[in-house]
């Protein structure tokens, strides 16, 4: 095992190591420069410009600034963005991730357990009425177009009922005298929801072993109660009751995005939880549970649904990505100043250190991804497990 | 003391092209601590009979007629919380291709523990291995194996485990259908050895279902003949071979080549079985009877089982002819 995970690591590093070369000679091959526009200025004489682009290094041919860059990367030095300018690449980003974190992981997380949830149910009853029109609908709400939808319900929850705010991820008069920037806020959410979500995985494992079906039931609903009223005293101590009003704001404005995005992210998921279920259900190891006298949520869940997983888990981890760079898309529709407007924004004005910043903070993240279903793998079906080895 | 008696069950399928009748007034009785055999082709309705006692058959399959006695107690069309119980601690089945018969990602113990859970919810888990290790034992396991994944055994130790399985909640009644399909001769033969010793040791009533004349008759201690859904002769394993009276019989037991005794040719049956969709109540099998009479040839008898001796029963039209 540990020797497969050095060769994945070893591979990974070398697949990284190329997605910087190709995307920086990318960005490079897009005509023009950050600077064209001072051309435009009458002012400025053209000298003025030659200078900015020496005092950049952008003079340098291609071969020679893409050695620099890496060899600059891997020191931890990304350089300046050429917008804003006294600012580093990694100061913009540490501004912009939690918001696009929090958004997007909570969208992510919802999306795959409602699709999941609605898939096996679907594919358990298979035929029915309900089935039919459950099915139709996911159809359709996969197939949308999704500019069009988020436009819809921005319309019809933000105007016409006025329930929801209409962008952004605050109200800014709330935040006039607020003793907190809106990241530190956002921090301490993302910190909160890792927590809660640890602990409930971690209840779920060691709930597992208990025999008796009853108590393990009530073991797990007494510590997720247990749980639930420690956040709420969690949120009511010290400095998280002055924070709390604010956290309520930005939640406040995460209903509709959320909402939005996963009416059309569930429905992949389970249209493909259906499918590869409903492939699972036909194997006899389905009837032999049937025969042992298990119930029928049993069967669903332990025996069809979990080995309908695996296929499930590798879109999954395909569409993780978006908690990074945001759908750039949802961003711009619900002006959400996230990574994906910040990664928009660098490309069109060419700001290449903020861009390629971005970018490799992505590509290590998908990589990291990548990583860890192959590890999942193995860890929902042992049959991989046992190759691994090899 | 009759374990199981099945009265004129009937049992089909709901398709495109209409209903297909699988099952066909088929009745017989299994003794306490008995071996029955059921012999048959493939698509005679062996497994759904095995599949309607424990109503376990395809969605679109339906006992549309008779009674399954179970213990005492009529057991067709109880609620699915009532069949639960029924099921696995009454009567329990070794499945055809017990390759498949195992959750891959689940390991063995903890799928054979799943049923004992179900069934007596307060033991503790160290019980329960306690007696899977027992029963690993009877069957020819290695305790280790609790711990394994269904990929990590052969093709042989999965059906022992299978067995294993099917014992685990102490059931009255075993059904095994074709248990040994899949395996090679050598294990076929330690896999029935297995189980004609576990049903000595625990006393213990089978359902022996297969294709295989062979081995019904070193397993069984009475049989059925299935043809086309139906029963067309039953009795005592012993009688059945000695002196078979249907047509159908015959025609299995010579096309099986025996080794002892003077060198036969080996027959074969021509034609092939019939759909099952709509069909009347005569007999189906003159399509395909050597030598029919009259009545055979026109179709006018019924199908129904008479008694020719003490133990031995016949389809009605067989009797005369063939």
């Amino acid at each position: 095992m540990y020797k497969y995970v050095f060769r994945r690591v070893y591979q990974l590093i070398i697949v990284f190591f190329l997605f910087l070369v190709s995307s920086y000679v990318l960005f490079d091959a897009i005509p023009g420069n950050a600077f064209q526009n001072l051309l435009l200025n009458p002012d400025l004489p053209p000298e003025a410009y030659e200078q900015v682009i020496k005092l950049y290094g952008l003079d340098k041919p291609l071969s020679e600034r893409v050695i620099l860059y890496i060899g600059n990367f891997f020191q931890g030095d990304f350089g300046y963005s050429y917008k804003h300018f006294p600012r580093t690449p990694i100061e913009l980003i540490a501004e912009r991730l939690p918001r696009t974190l929090m958004l997007f992981a909570m969208v992510n997380i919802i999306a795959f357990y409602t699709g999941f949830l609605i898939g096996k149910i679907l594919a358990w009853r298979r035929g029915s009425k309900s089935e039919t029109w459950i099915t139709v609908t996911s159809v359709f709400s996969y197939t949308i177009f999704y500019p069009w939808w988020a436009l819809m319900m921005l319309w019809f929850f933000g105007y016409k009922l006025n329930w929801l705010p209409i962008g952004k991820f605050l109200y800014p008069e709330k935040w006039y005298d607020a003793p907190y920037d809106s990241d530190v806020i956002f921090v301490s959410m993302i910190k909160f929801t890792l927590v809660v979500s640890v602990v409930q995985i971690l209840v779920y494992i060691y709930t597992r072993n208990i025999e008796s079906l009853s108590l393990r039931r009530n073991v797990r609903f007494i510590s997720l109660s247990i749980l639930a009223i420690l956040s709420i005293l969690y949120w009511n101590s010290g400095d998280l009751a002055i924070q709390k009003p604010y956290a309520m704001d930005i939640a406040y404005h995460m209903i509709l995005p959320i909402f939005t995005v996963t009416v059309v992210a569930f429905a992949g998921t389970a249209l493909l939880t259906r499918t590869t279920m409903m492939e699972v259900m036909k194997d006899d190891f389905i009837l032999t549970a049937r025969a042992k006298g298990l119930s029928q949520k049993r069967i669903r869940d332990r025996h069809a649904a979990r080995n309908a997983l695996l296929p499930v888990v590798t879109s999954f981890i395909f569409t993780i990505v978006t908690i990074i760079d945001g759908s750039v898309l949802t961003e711009t529709i619900f002006s959400w100043p996230g990574m994906g407007q910040l990664i928009l924004d660098a490309v069109l004005e060419e700001d290449i250190p903020v861009a390629m910043a971005s970018f490799s903070f992505i590509g290590v993240f998908a990589l990291i991804a990548h990583f860890i279903a192959d590890i999942s793998y193995a860890y929902l079906d042992p049959r991989i497990r046992i190759q691994s080895q090899g | 003391m009759n374990i199981l008696e099945v009265k004129d069950l009937d049992m089909s399928y709901r398709t495109i092209d209409g209903e297909v009748e699988a099952v066909k007034k088929v009745s017989f009785t299994v003794k306490e601590g008995e071996s029955f055999g059921i012999v048959g082709e493939s698509g005679c309705g062996k497994t759904s009979v095995a599949m309607s006692l424990l109503q376990l058959q395809a969605d679109n399959g339906k006992i549309t007629n008779g009674e399954i006695i179970f213990n005492g107690k009529n057991i067709v069309g109880l609620n699915e919380a009532e069949l639960r119980e029924v099921r696995w601690s009454g009567i329990s089945i070794v499945f055809q291709g017990a390759m498949n018969s195992w959750n891959p990602v689940v390991k063995i113990g903890e799928q054979i523990r799943e049923a004992m859970r179900e069934h007596y919810p307060d033991k503790t888990k160290d019980e329960n291995t306690k007696k899977i290790i027992e029963l690993f034992d009877i069957v020819g396991l290695e305790s280790s194996i609790i711990d394994r994944f269904p990929h990590e055994l052969s093709g042989g130790m999965k059906q022992r485990a299978v067995i294993a399985l099917a014992l685990s909640c102490d059931p009255k009644l075993i059904i095994a259908d074709e248990p040994t399909t899949a395996l090679d001769v050598v294990i076929q033969d330690q896999i029935l050895k297995e189980i004609r010793k576990v049903q000595d040791v625990l006393g213990l009533s089978l359902i022996y279902i297969s294709h295989d004349i062979a081995v019904i008759a070193e397993m069984t201690d009475n049989m059925a003949v299935m043809y086309a859904g139906s029963i067309v002769e039953m009795g005592k394993t012993s009688k059945v071979f000695s002196d078979p009276k249907h047509a159908y019989t015959r025609m299995l037991l010579e096309s099986t080549p025996s080794i002892v005794g003077p060198k036969k040719k080996l027959r074969s049956l021509d034609g092939e079985p019939p759909s099952l969709i709509n069909t009347d109540p005569y007999c189906l099998f003159s399509y395909r009877c050597p030598n029919p009479d009259d009545n055979c040839q026109n179709r006018k008898i019924e199908m129904k089982l008479t008694k020719i001796d003490t133990d031995h029963y016949v389809d009605k039209c067989c009797v005369n002819c063939g």
